[in-house]
């Protein structure tokens, strides 16, 4: 005799990522890491962010650069000679908590007191997946146009810093920079927002600012 | 479009529970998606057909519910936000419907969580 049941599951996929993160944050508290998280889109500038930052912090830097297949973003950032770990994500389009631990494994985290980790390029996908970073920057850039932003709230509404990049081609593209600043303050009212132009210097220093006090 | 990920995290987790129950079939799935995610309901329901074929799973009936987005504003609100724009998935909410303002904690709506499911096991 067969007979038909109900059972009880309640198991919510992206809490487990949450507890995943979390165990992630652990390890690297314990270790003294201070970890931040890099989205933007393709292009926005996170690689170029991350190498500025790396040439300009004294600190000992460590580096997870995700991509979807390729390494290009690894092998830009091992010039340094810093540690670098290059995940592939395969078919996504996101990092998570579970490919971030891996990543942790391959780290020297008793030498490190700063993680960088770069997401792949995207402003939607990685929203939904906390990796157990302390800090969230988001970098969006002004050749993006102007309604990024608003296009996109719920990645702005966790930006625990927002750069809006490549300031120096708004015109250039019809770009209004204050709207975008605008657009991230009504949706991430205490959020700082840096204005940059990272291939020209320009705004770094403030970054640097702002991750300094945040850790 | 990491609804190939997460369907395939649900059907593993939903063939454990199955098998835990000693099931022979999975005849229901309940799925609770939240307003928030950035999650296409249809897409996943779609991708759970496809990697349920040669599974306990296979020919089980996905019912998927829809969570509605519920925020705590600085303001005093509590409560949910109308859905103003007809995307079936997507609600980019960014301001409290009580203050206009968007100082506020999202309380749900974001959840991918499987609710129960139905099974056929041996008396």
């Amino acid at each position: 005799m067969h007979k038909i049941a109900e059972v009880e599951v309640q198991n919510d996929i992206l809490i487990a990522n949450k507890k995943l993160a979390k165990r992630n944050q652990r390890i690297l508290d314990r270790a003294g890491v201070f970890a931040i998280d890099f989205l933007g889109a393709v292009g926005s500038g996170k690689t170029t962010l991350i190498e500025k930052l790396i040439e300009r912090m004294d600190y000992s830097i460590g580096v997870i650069a995700g991509d979807i297949i390729s390494k290009f973003d690894a092998e830009r950032v091992k010039r340094y000679n810093i540690p670098v770990v290059g995940l592939n994500t395969g078919k996504e389009c996101h990092l998570d908590a579970h490919l971030v631990e891996h990543g942790l494994e391959d780290l020297p985290l008793d030498k490190i007191d700063l993680l960088f980790i770069e997401n792949v390029g995207n402003l939607i996908c990685p929203v939904d997946f906390d990796l157990g970073s302390h800090m969230r920057i988001v970098i969006i850039s002004a050749t993006e146009g102007d309604d990024t932003v608003q296009k996109h709230p719920l990645i702005f509404k966790e930006a625990d810093l927002v750069i809006i990049n490549k300031v120096d081609l708004a015109n250039a593209v019809g770009a209004d920079i204050n709207k975008m600043v605008e657009d991230v303050s009504s949706i991430n009212p205490h959020v700082k927002v840096i204005k940059t132009s990272l291939k020209n210097d320009e705004g770094i220093e403030d970054v640097i600012e702002a991750i300094l006090e945040a850790m | 479009m990491h609804e190939l990920s997460m369907a395939d995290a649900i059907i593993k987790t939903v063939i454990d529970a199955a098998e835990k129950n000693n099931a022979i079939e999975v005849l229901e799935v309940t799925i609770e998606i939240g307003e928030l995610t950035l999650l296409n309901p249809e897409q996943i329901k779609f991708i759970l057909e496809v990697l349920s074929e040669d599974t306990i799973l296979e020919g089980a009936k996905f019912d998927i519910e829809i969570i509605p987005a519920k925020i705590e504003c600085s303001c005093g609100y509590e409560g949910g936000v109308a859905s103003d724009d007809g995307l079936d998935h997507y609600n980019p909410i960014i301001s409290c419907p009580s203050c206009g303002k968007g100082d506020f904690k999202i309380i749900d709506g974001r959840e991918c969580n499987i609710k129960n499911i139905k099974i056929e096991k041996e008396e």
